[in-house]
């Protein structure tokens, strides 16, 4: 019995033809169309050898300070003897100055939560594989993010100037309750300051990207800021002082 | 010479310590990656996009470097210091006054580990701009934060050791901000230094996260954020666009 071969056209078992169409799939294909010539070298040496050169350059840096700088030792500890100023270390000091600034809860606690929760979030934000691998990623990234952090660098040395000088929570006590110069009137006030760039980008149809690229430099400048004023600026009773200009022989290097 | 490197390669010593040849062939440097524990966390390739040093800036290796000065230079603190309230601080003035390179040991400790909180955190700033975040590479973006955060941890709890006025005060700073969070703020305090206030059992405590719990968590996720730089194709600078010229 022979069967009509045109109903099998596409599953042929004829001998005549290999080839059938089983699918059309979409994607990328499989030949790297988009790419140029593979630019690679061998790890070894290349790599072996920059990673010792790396920590040539890091373990003689570090020797040579180590043999220039001591590290501070102070008297024994003493609970019953505060030390003025009593400093968190350097890299804490961005928290310390926070707290000039507002209720602890706020400042040491929801505020940063808020950013580590925000910087785990970020690759979830931005989910665009585009644009990876290269600085701003593009012209316009690299503008962005400038003109972030020139704000950024005016704003928040003018923010903690003007609350050290004018504080709502002295100002005000009395006159509305803790709650409101603690907590409403710094999130008012940082959040205007903090989200300004954000509103002005927005009206532009911003990528993903640029958007991360807004708040990130928004937050890292201003912890910078903050860190350095904490660390630099602030001396007895911790107050604000010229780094160079401390009463008391107070150097900000004591704390390192 | 050539003889020589022949000779000395295809030795039964040698090949008892090495499954491969002298490293002048394309095969021979493909199997120094894929048979060395040390180096098989490289790729046997690697392209010259990702090696570029304005890419990169080295910061990753950089701050690697500076765990294992620390490691090293820790592991030796360790053979003078012991952890107690009367002995910690002498300990340091005897180190730094009578033991040989003492001084220069904990110079070396201390400013490794400056560098390494500052390191991390630049680190961390390139990897942002230029969005090597992206995927697949977000949940290393996540292990990366999670290091950053045990890096300050490292570093906070060692701040506390030399038990003297400028350790003592920073930690009691440093922890009362920990009570001001609003639910468990005194619970975490407590946890923390064993107590109501800095004393032996945080310095206990703080030793043995310093020493032990830290630097192992440490060296387990840099493992992981390593390991998972090559099975996502190396450094982000790979998939970055061809540059027109």
């Amino acid at each position: 019995m022979k069967e009509n071969p045109l109903t099998y056209a596409p599953f042929s078992e004829s001998s005549k033809k290999t080839y059938t169409l089983v699918e059309l799939v979409k994607g990328s294909p499989t030949v790297m169309t988009d790419h140029g010539p593979e630019d690679t070298v061998f790890a070894f040496p290349v790599v072996a050898l920059i990673e010792i050169l790396l920590s040539l350059g890091v373990g003689l840096l570090l020797l040579f300070m180590s043999l220039s700088v001591n590290a501070p030792l102070e008297e024994i500890a003493n609970p019953n003897q505060t030390t003025d100023p009593a400093k968190a270390p350097w890299y804490f000091m961005g928290l310390q100055e926070m707290l000039e600034h507002g209720h602890p809860t706020l400042m040491a606690v929801a505020l940063p939560s808020i950013m580590v929760l925000f910087v785990l979030a970020i690759p979830y934000l931005d989910n665009s594989p585009k644009g990876a691998g290269k600085w701003f990623t593009t012209t316009r990234g690299r503008q962005i993010t400038r003109n972030t952090a020139l704000y950024a660098l005016l704003a928040m040395p003018l923010f903690i100037l003007m609350d050290n000088f004018f504080p709502p929570r002295e100002l005000l006590r009395g006159i509305v309750p803790d709650f409101v110069a603690q907590i409403v009137i710094p999130v008012i006030v940082l959040g205007i300051i903090v989200l300004l760039p954000l509103v002005i980008l927005l009206r532009t149809k911003p990528t993903a990207r640029e958007i991360v690229l807004v708040v990130f430099t928004m937050l890292f400048v201003s912890a910078v800021v903050f860190t350095i004023t904490g660390f630099f600026f602030r001396g007895p009773g911790f107050e604000l002082y010229l780094p160079w200009n401390m009463p008391g022989g107070y150097s900000p290097f004591q704390n390192l | 010479m050539s003889n020589f490197v022949q000779r000395f390669t295809q030795s039964r010593v040698w090949r008892s310590f090495f499954r491969h040849g002298w490293p002048d062939n394309p095969l021979d440097r493909s199997l120094v990656m894929t048979t060395n524990i040390f180096f098989h966390l490289h790729p046997v390739k690697v392209s010259r996009k990702s090696l570029k040093a304005t890419y990169s800036l080295g910061l990753g290796v950089i701050s690697l470097i500076t765990f294992l000065v620390l490691s090293i230079t820790g592991l030796l603190l360790m053979f003078y210091y012991v952890p107690t309230v009367e002995r910690a601080y002498s300990n340091i003035v005897t180190l730094q006054t009578m033991v040989p390179f003492g001084q220069l040991l904990r110079n070396m400790h201390r400013w490794s580990a400056h560098l390494m909180v500052l390191v991390v955190v630049l680190h961390m700033a390139r990897v942002f701009y230029t969005g090597a975040y992206k995927p697949p590479r977000e949940f290393n973006w996540v292990l990366g934060v999670v290091l950053l955060l045990l890096t300050l941890g490292a570093s906070f709890t060692g701040y506390l050791l030399p038990w003297d006025q400028l350790a003592f005060w920073a930690i009691t700073v440093g922890t009362s901000v920990a009570a001001y969070e609003p639910l468990m703020g005194s619970t975490i305090k407590t946890f923390l230094l064993g107590g109501p206030e800095v004393g032996q059992e945080a310095l206990t405590r703080f030793y043995a996260l310093h020493v032990m719990l830290i630097p192992l968590g440490i060296a387990l996720v840099t493992s992981i954020h390593i390991w998972r730089v090559r099975k996502d194709g190396g450094l982000a600078a790979n998939q970055a666009p061809e540059e027109k010229p």
